[in-house]
């Protein structure tokens, strides 16, 4: 090749490649914005005089009701309904449907079912639709606990309305460690290597405070940091085996984990799996939290949402879903009609915790919007290898 | 060629390479733009030449990037190891069933990935019998293989397994027989022919065999998401973690984009020193 | 290193003669090993799709029952997300083995400029790690908030199909007899007419090969539809979801139906291939005082791999 086709050559390689990297860039200041929630306004839905019809899409967690209750609801009100138990953690569903949520859509669904924190945190970004419980939703009006009649994130229950409450503490595997009774116990040398805690925040780091005397509601940055650092060396040198989602059952099953922070209604369930499996109130006391129906922006049919909603809050309704999941239940009522049915389950601590039962429980935390980036940020990397 | 066919070989190439220009080079540019933004969910990420971000996701996981290196680099060690001997064994010795031989080497992996992957913890866990034998002679570490890093590179190992036979089992299936009975003939030992003559001539597949079987190895995060635990995290579970959980996404360009750079730093001095061409090809001797 | 010494390889040592018998016996043996090696999850997996979990987990044995295997399609949300998975790889075949067998034909038949780059951008996604590729696709959805689902999923699986298919269609045609296509044109046929009758069947193989190997990684694909599904479930996704609440035995059935799919096919490639080799070989009676064993070598060596 002679010198001028070569210099050539490269003179169109370099105007190529010049620009490509024109082309580039403005293709990528084509693009849009990222995140920050969506801009519209909060819509408000109401029943209005028509029946609900047509079809309803429900997102649960797995194994959160009963096998008649959805079949029930088609037969009272002649809603189909699509029941999806695609909810397998808050921030793993949250990350999938946020960029739908964005653009105002919610991918089909009329009500999904975050946890407390979660709900507050899409209800500050905008993807949720507002009610009116008293106009509408006349079963809960009535038939809503006292206590969650009116929570910090939502006083008004404008957004979001509690579907099932649990209590997150100790899972254990009696016959491998019988002795396992407090959060502090997790950290016991014994067990190195056999324990694991959740990554969900909000249980995890709230358990280990109160264990350590902190109150979770009266915790400051440093208290939420330093706490974080404890869990953070515990991990490393191997004492905490693994940080879970739901998924801690698995190796617990099979063993290989003896004891887990989790969550109460898991253990019941998990007795067919393993009859030594339990539910262990730890001592200083443990975290109570409600996963919550919200109607998502873009919901297709709000109407049925709504007409769900009030459905579930007959304490009929609510007894039956109660009796299967095993957690405990909004509603008042249900207690009473499941006494008639099953005078010992009614009296179970888990569906029906007494007062004195959950005595040293706090409910779980939500952190400052100042603080959230920061504490979420530490945990990940604390619980990333 | 007549004029019309001139533009023939362009109107053939123009729908898939645009296809892989728009939906394979172009997303690695907005992946770079992306990583330039700065700020938070709830406010919004805006760009702004963010660097910084680069800098910060190196510190904080840099122990995961060297973490995913390492395991690919000995599973990928291990996985040589296991594929030539096979590969040569099924080509040398296989006679007519040698097809089906590779076939059921391969057949495995018809199987779903996650499946086959978590199969693993069923067969590695605590209590089986393989791993109380492994711990009774100290080859466990706190008498576990699960959430360890042995598992994960054993994972990354078996998963990749069929990426490093299949090219190695080409080239050495490929290479004429007569050379080695050229260098018998000539007095070689059977270890002599083996390096001097079947080694040097299946480079190209080891070559070939070990890219394949690293690149994608050192991205991975099946394997150590079921079989390692979050204390096994490697860079892909920390890029997946940060796109679709924390949805902190300038940190997970950044990642996904030093990954990136990084494997390709990588192949370059890995070619360079193996100094084979035969990875890319070219057709223009071919017409 | 040894001199060479006529006594090399007959050794009269009894010795080297005893290792060289183990060292024989020693590649089989770690070829077998390597290969049950391969096999044992596929053997847990089948194991398992009989067993009879009372609870949600299926780790320990409980109990032998069929009735997985009866009720395979028995959970909804499992059928449809293999339902999908099945539209999404047939669609995604179809699409990327047509753009790759153009981009083959026009790399291994015609010059033209940026042949380099081409073969560039060709290699490249094969080695780009997966979690790249399906964070830059996201990367531009998020961008462009354009929604994520079964058509997001679509461009991703061609995309990363259409290297492969070019890979295995260009060796096809690489080791392709030209002169089948010479001699039709000297019987007058037209070049479009010689590609549709000639060609075209003969890479046929190579097409349907390409085909199949991109509608294997459609299925399979795990890393990059994670990213970019948004809530559409694939049959993988469907099982990361399940593995946190306990992977119904059904699942492993299918797994294992996979398998044995995949063993039917070969099985299919195999006797054909045995068949066309039959009737290849039809040739006048052997005759046995002639035949020389070195010819069956010679076969093997120079014998085209399909």
């Amino acid at each position: 090749m002679s010198d001028k086709t070569t210099s050539r050559n490269r003179m169109r390689k370099v105007v190529i490649g010049a620009a490509g990297l024109g082309a580039a860039m403005v293709v990528a200041a084509c693009g849009g914005s990222v995140g920050g929630g969506s801009d519209a306004e909060i819509t408000t839905v109401s029943k209005g005089d028509a029946k609900a019809s047509g079809t309803l899409v429900i997102s649960n967690w797995p194994l959160y009701i009963d096998e008649n209750t959805v079949s029930n609801f088609e037969k009272d009100t002649g809603v189909k309904v699509k029941y999806v138990e695609d909810y397998n953690d808050n921030t793993g569903f949250f990350g999938k449907l946020r960029p739908q949520l964005e653009q105002g859509e919610s991918g089909g669904r009329s009500i999904i079912v975050p946890t407390d924190w979660m709900a507050s945190r899409m209800d500050g970004l905008g993807y949720l639709q507002h009610f009116s419980v008293p106009d509408d939703l006349p079963n809960v009006e009535a038939n809503l606990r006292d206590d969650l009649k009116s929570p910090a994130f939502d006083p008004d229950r404008a957004f979001s309305v509690p579907w099932q409450s649990g209590m997150t503490g100790l899972i254990v595997r009696t016959d491998l460690a019988p002795d396992i009774r407090s959060i502090n116990d997790l950290f016991d040398p014994k067990y190195k290597g056999k324990v694991t805690m959740l990554s969900e925040l909000r249980d995890t780091v709230p358990l280990v405070m109160k264990a350590d005397g902190i109150n979770p509601d009266d915790a400051t940055k440093e208290d939420w940091l330093k706490t974080i650092d404890k869990i953070e060396s515990a991990a490393a040198s191997g004492q905490i085996r693994d940080f879970t989602g739901n998924d801690y059952a698995g190796p617990m099953v099979r063993g290989d984990v003896v004891a887990a922070i989790g969550w109460s209604g898991d253990a019941v369930q998990l007795q067919a799996d393993n009859p030594d499996i339990e539910y262990r109130m730890p001592t200083q006391g443990c975290i109570l939290w409600s996963d919550n129906m919200v109607i998502p922006v873009g919901a297709p049919n709000p109407n049925a949402a709504l007409e769900w909603i009030n459905y579930v809050y007959d304490p009929e309704v609510a007894a039956d879903i109660a009796e299967y999941v095993n957690y405990i239940t909004p509603v008042d009522g249900a207690k009473e009609v499941l006494a008639k049915k099953d005078p010992e389950l009614a009296n179970n601590q888990l569906i029906f915790p007494s007062a004195s039962y959950t005595a040293d429980c706090s409910n779980q935390p939500s952190l400052d919007a100042a603080d959230e980036q920061e504490i979420e940020q530490a945990f990940e990397r604390a619980i990333t290898g | 060629m007549s004029g019309g066919r001139r533009t023939l070989p362009y109107l053939l190439l123009f729908p898939g390479l645009l296809w892989l220009v728009v939906f394979f080079v172009i997303p690695l540019v907005y992946m770079g733009e992306l990583s330039l933004r700065t700020g938070s969910l709830t406010e919004g990420f805006f760009f702004n030449w963010q660097f910084s971000n680069y800098s910060d996701v190196l510190s904080d996981y840099s122990q995961q990037f060297l973490r995913s290196f390492i395991y690919a680099g000995v599973a990928t060690l291990l996985a040589l190891l296991i594929a030539y001997p096979l590969s040569y064994a099924i080509s040398f010795r296989g006679g007519k069933y040698r097809n089906l031989l590779l076939f059921l080497v391969v057949a495995p992996f018809f199987t779903t990935y996650l499946i086959r992957t978590i199969a693993w913890q069923t067969i590695l866990t605590d209590q089986s019998p393989l791993v109380e034998f492994l711990a009774s002679i100290g080859l466990t570490s706190n008498g576990r293989i699960l959430d360890t890093p042995a598992s994960v590179i054993a994972g990354l190992t078996y998963n990749f397994l069929p990426f490093m036979i299949l090219p190695l089992y080409t080239s050495i299936d490929t290479l004429d027989r007569r050379l080695i009975e050229a260098a018998k003939d000539l007095y070689a030992s059977s270890k002599t022919a083996f390096l001097k003559v079947t080694l040097p001539l299946t480079a190209p597949g080891i070559v070939a065999g070990t890219l394949l079987t690293f690149i994608p190895a050192s991205g991975d995060y099946v394997n150590a998401y079921f079989l390692g635990g979050r204390n096994q995290a490697m860079i892909g579970n920390v890029i997946q973690s940060n796109y679709l959980v924390t949805s902190n996404y300038p940190a997970a360009a950044a990642l996904a984009f030093i990954l990136m750079l990084i494997i390709l730093l990588l192949v370059v001095i890995y070619i360079r020193f193996a100094g084979s061409e035969a990875l890319m090809g070219d057709e223009a001797s071919a017409n | 290193m040894e001199a060479a010494s006529i006594h090399n390889e007959g050794g009269a040592s009894p010795f080297k003669r005893a290792s060289r018998a183990i060292g024989d016996k020693l590649l089989p043996i770690f070829a077998g090993l390597a290969i049950l090696y391969m096999l044992i999850p596929i053997v847990v997996i089948a194991v398992f799709s009989f067993n009879d979990p009372q609870g949600r987990y299926n780790f320990e044995w409980v109990g032998f029952t069929t009735e997985h295997w009866t009720n395979a399609f028995g959970i909804p949300e499992l059928t449809s997300s293999l339902v999908t998975s099945l539209q999404l790889a047939a669609v995604a075949t179809v699409i990327s083995a047509v753009l790759g067998t153009m981009i083959a034909i026009a790399l291994v038949r015609y010059e033209f400029y940026g042949r380099k780059p081409t073969n560039f951008l060709i290699v490249i996604p094969l080695a780009t790690p997966e979690v790249v590729i399906g964070a830059g696709l996201l990367s531009m959805f998020i961008s462009f908030s354009f929604p994520l689902g079964f058509v997001t999923l679509l461009i991703a699986h061609v995309m990363f199909c259409i290297s492969f298919v070019v890979v295995v269609v260009r060796s096809r045609l690489i080791g392709f007899d030209r002169s089948l296509e010479e001699a039709a044109r000297d019987l007058g046929a037209t070049p479009a007419q010689t590609f549709r009758l000639v060609t075209l069947p003969l890479i046929a193989p190579g097409i349907i090969a390409g085909s199949l190997l991109a509608f294997a990684l459609s299925i399979d694909d795990f890393v990059i539809s994670n990213f970019n599904s948004g809530t559409t479930v694939t049959f993988p996704l469907y099982i990361f979801g399940a593995s946190q609440r306990g992977i119904p035995v059904e699942v492993n059935v299918i797994a294992t139906i996979l398998i044995l799919v995949a063993l039917a096919a070969m099985a299919i490639v195999l006797w054909q291939q045995y068949r066309a080799d039959k009737m290849a070989k039809v040739e006048p009676e052997p005759d046995p005082m002639l035949e020389h064993p070195r010819e069956s070598r010679k076969h093997a060596v120079t014998k085209q791999t399909p």
